[in-house]
């Protein structure tokens, strides 16, 4: 038998060789994860188009820097229910454990399952703007017909968009083995091409960008004195930019509630953790998604600077304006990283650029249903979903009919996004249902104290105070502050879209899916003999 | 004939909370008979150093004082509920072995079997002194000396390499897996295992009735995917990187065989069901650190042959 004493002065335990004592992940695996998830250039750069815009008066860094402080109260919060109950299924284990079986199956299957059809296409839009339409553009192809803007036509976004739900269904069936090394690589590169661009816009002054940029787009669209065309068309279309500062507040508070579309997600991935927990797992864990949240923050605010500095505030708020008033100036989507790589005017080295750039998109794409077929997998070995939805080809080890639950709704969506032209709107949904989900774990983690009292007694996280006070909780109750503000906002004001009738019929509908499942399994397998009832259901001690 | 509803828990690896669940598990579900599948001993010892007067424990990464009998019974019962013993030592003794494995491996194995003791008590009393059958089994993570203790108790079965009769069924049972990282007690090469298998197989009189309760899930069936460890044994990529550990020789057996049913833990992570042919096979997996224990429950229809209904619960 072997021992291992852990402690300081003298050991606090003694381990035996026994199964499963591993190391608890390392802090740069979970920092990759935090940072892919809150990913600043495939979601970040994507919202600023619409954000700025649609709320002029408001400081993008303001915002970001906010967000950026608020969510870090939801690490915490996060961080408490994985050192406390670190399981694989997060969300969905955290909720039934704490709160019960029904309410965590519909936060489950509507924030990790059905509103992740949604991402496919909202995935495929950013693969199509930040890929293919600068690479078509750059190497001025022009097959299909018209070239580069056929990737905005209804055609061209519901192609991309297959291609993003098969990309991501091909990688949910090879498995994240090989992936996750890809991951690892893709963040590398990605930060890489990052640093070019930062380098690009540091060492190049306004005049030499306003000259590459007016060069670029004759060449490339037959566009003469670009960067003045732009600024005119959009004083034409009745937009005025705020300069850059930091205030005012009200207005900025407003830019909160999409910059959640980037830098909600934080805790993606930190659900798995080391059997045997002490006291240096709090920090670790914590280390982890609030190093990933703060590079994401501070490589933000850095492009945004630059964009002030290089581009010009004016002129990069005026870029985005065209395309939110759907009247974008070359007929693309205004690609920030696209302009900034005409700074060299040497095609083969945009082209380069824009594929190492696109890495932030592969990096993270194939985690779009990973966490949607673990969900379909927990609910049918709950006998809530049928058991074939758990089935795994015993050849090819793919999950076939949960990959068809994802996959062909995903499909359906896809087509709504592309071809109805409001659905596109909607995009803030994909947030709303997921931060509803999120709500519901931050009030488990506030009343995990008073209904799991001995597992939260036993747990690193009861241990973290701050003046006597327990921070978990109290960062639960500052995120249920941070998402139902969130939550007020989207469904008050009209310039998030999503509270179009539609939109919520849209997102009720879901909630009512999942109502219907969980109600509907109740009934059939009682009739069945089998209580569903049971599953959460605690053995008595005594 | 009155079908038979069983449960089956297992890994709770020294958790008492899940102990005494697991005793009033028969109550609580309505099981005719409940089976324990192995790794019941736990993996840690908590030391707790007596001094004048009052002692000291490192517990949840926490450093306690404890003043009184009546805090030093508290902390006991907390340690004991994690899955861990608590080891009354002096400071000298604590000293001693920091230094000397040989020291630990002692304490450890007598901590384990005086609470293992303790515990078979617990059932008798629990289970009316047999009359609900309560199986219990070793797994690869149970030290050999804990057999001959479960053997000597009334009201538990200990069911390593024997045939049990369950009313119609045939339960045969083996505690030993495919290797680990961790070198532990029961594990063997797969080429060691499959006669193991073998020589219980072969005591089934009737596989269309048979329950193979092996400790070791069926490789590459979902049952046994573990976080993929580097060799530090760090999960790879925050464990997002599963890989299947199971055994080929327990999944040979079943394929072969097909017995009507196949129970198993050992990988806590991959609760699941697969069917595989004819035969409905279970991990329940584990979470016996949260004091949750996780288990199936199973009715056995003994007329058709089969498994009849089944539920996976966190009681």
């Amino acid at each position: 038998m072997a021992a291992e004493a852990l402690g300081e002065e003298r050991p606090a335990l003694f381990l035996r060789k026994a199964t499963g004592l591993v190391r608890g992940w390392s802090v740069r695996d979970s920092l990759i994860y935090a940072c892919l998830a809150t990913n600043f250039v495939t979601l970040g750069i994507y919202e600023f188009t619409f954000a700025g815009p649609a709320f002029p008066k408001g400081q993008l860094i303001t915002a970001v820097i906010i967000s950026g402080v608020w969510v870090s109260f939801l690490v915490i919060a996060y961080t408490g229910l994985i050192v406390t109950i670190p399981r694989a299924g997060g969300d969905y284990v955290w909720q039934t454990r704490i709160l019960g079986s029904g309410l965590g199956f519909v936060m489950a299957a509507t924030g990790w399952w059905f509103i992740l059809w949604l991402w496919a296409p909202i995935y495929g839009n950013i693969l199509s703007v930040q890929l293919f339409q600068p690479l078509w553009a750059t190497l001025k192809w022009t097959w299909p017909t018209g070239g580069a803007a056929w990737f905005t036509t209804h055609n061209g976004i519901f192609v991309v968009s297959l291609i993003t739900i098969g990309l991501a269904g091909i990688l949910v069936s090879i498995g994240m083995a090989g992936y996750a090394k890809v991951q690892r690589w893709c963040f590398i590169g990605g930060l890489i091409g990052f640093a070019v661009i930062v380098g690009l816009l540091l060492f190049n002054s306004r005049a030499s960008f306003i000259s590459s940029f007016n060069f670029e787009a004759h060449k490339l669209f037959g566009m003469n004195n670009a960067y003045a065309a732009t600024n005119h068309a959009a004083a034409k279309a009745g937009y005025t930019t705020s300069p850059l500062s930091f205030g005012p507040l009200g207005p900025t508070m407003l830019l909160v509630p999409a910059m959640m579309f980037f830098i909600l997600w934080p805790n993606w991935g930190a659900t798995l953790y080391g059997e045997i927990r002490g006291a240096s797992d709090f920090r670790r864990v914590f280390a982890g998604m609030f190093t990933g949240l703060w590079i994401t923050v501070a490589l933000t605010v850095i492009f945004l600077l630059l964009m002030a500095k290089t581009f010009g505030w004016g002129f990069y708020q005026n870029l985005n304006s065209l395309d939110y008033n759907a009247t974008p100036q070359f007929g693309i989507w205004p690609y920030p990283f696209l302009f900034a790589a005409w700074l060299v005017h040497n095609t083969a080295f945009q082209v380069i650029l824009i594929l190492v750039l696109s890495l932030w998109f592969f990096g993270w794409v194939g985690t779009l249903f990973l966490s949607s077929t673990r969900v379909i997998f927990a609910a049918a070995f709950d006998r809530v979903l049928p058991d074939r939805a758990a089935e795994v080809s015993e050849k090819r080890k793919v999950p076939l009919y949960s990959l068809l639950l994802m996959l062909l709704p995903a499909v359906g969506l896809s087509a709504l996004y592309a071809y109805n032209t409001t659905f596109v709107t909607y995009t803030l949904d994909a947030t709303l249902v997921i931060a509803v989900t999120y709500l519901f774990s931050a009030i488990a983690v506030v009343v995990l104290p008073w209904r799991k009292r001995e597992l939260w007694e036993a747990s690193p996280a009861s241990k973290v105070k701050v003046l006597g006070v327990p921070i978990v909780p109290v960062s639960g109750l500052i995120t249920i502050g941070l998402l139902v503000f969130n939550l007020v906002e989207w469904l008050k004001n009209d310039l998030y879209f999503v509270n179009k009738p539609s939109s919520l019929v849209y997102m009720g509908a879901m909630y009512a899916l999942a109502i219907v499942l969980y109600v509907g399994a109740r009934i059939i397998r009682s009739r069945q003999g089998i209580d569903l009832g049971l599953i959460n259901k605690e053995i008595p001690v005594e | 004939m009155i079908p038979v509803r069983v449960f089956f828990a297992t890994d709770i690896h020294g958790s008492e909370i899940c102990w005494r669940k697991f005793l009033n598990a028969a109550s609580f579900y309505k099981a005719d008979l409940v089976i324990l599948g192995g790794d019941v001993t736990g993996k840690v010892m908590v030391p707790i150093t007596a001094h004048n007067g009052h002692w000291e424990v490192v517990f949840g990464g926490e450093k306690r004082r404890i003043e009184n009998k009546e805090e030093l019974e508290k902390i006991q019962t907390q340690i004991r509920n994690r899955g861990s013993y608590p080891a009354i030592v002096t400071p000298d003794e604590l000293s001693w072995m920091s230094k000397e494995e040989s020291a630990v491996d002692e304490r450890f194995s007598a901590e384990m079997l005086s609470s293992l003791d303790r515990w078979l008590d617990m059932a008798d009393g629990k289970l009316g002194g047999g009359q609900i059958p309560c199986i219990l089994n070793g797994g690869n993570d149970d030290f050999f000396e804990i057999d001959p203790v479960i053997e000597s108790s009334p009201c538990v079965t200990f069911a390593e390499g024997k045939l049990l009769d369950l009313g119609g069924f045939h339960l045969v049972s083996m505690g030993w897996t495919n290797p680990t990282p961790w070198d532990t007690f029961r594990e063997a090469p797969e080429e060691e295992l499959a006669p193991k298998i073998e020589a219980v197989a072969r005591l089934v009189p009737d596989m269309e009735r048979a329950i193979f309760n092996f400790h070791a899930p069926p490789y590459g069936t979902g049952l046994d995917e573990a976080p993929a460890l580097d060799a530090t044994l760090r999960p790879i990529h925050g464990g997002a990187v599963m890989k299947p550990v199971g055994s080929k020789a327990v999944r040979d057996a079943i394929v072969r065989y097909q017995p009507m049913l196949s129970v198993h833990g050992h990988i806590h992570e991959s609760r699941g069901v697969k069917k595989m042919g004819r035969t409905l096979a279970i991990n329940p997996g584990s979470v016996y650190g949260d004091g949750v224990l996780q288990g199936a429950l199973l009715e056995l229809n003994a007329k058709k042959g089969k498994v009849t209904k089944y539920l996976l619960v966190n009681g």
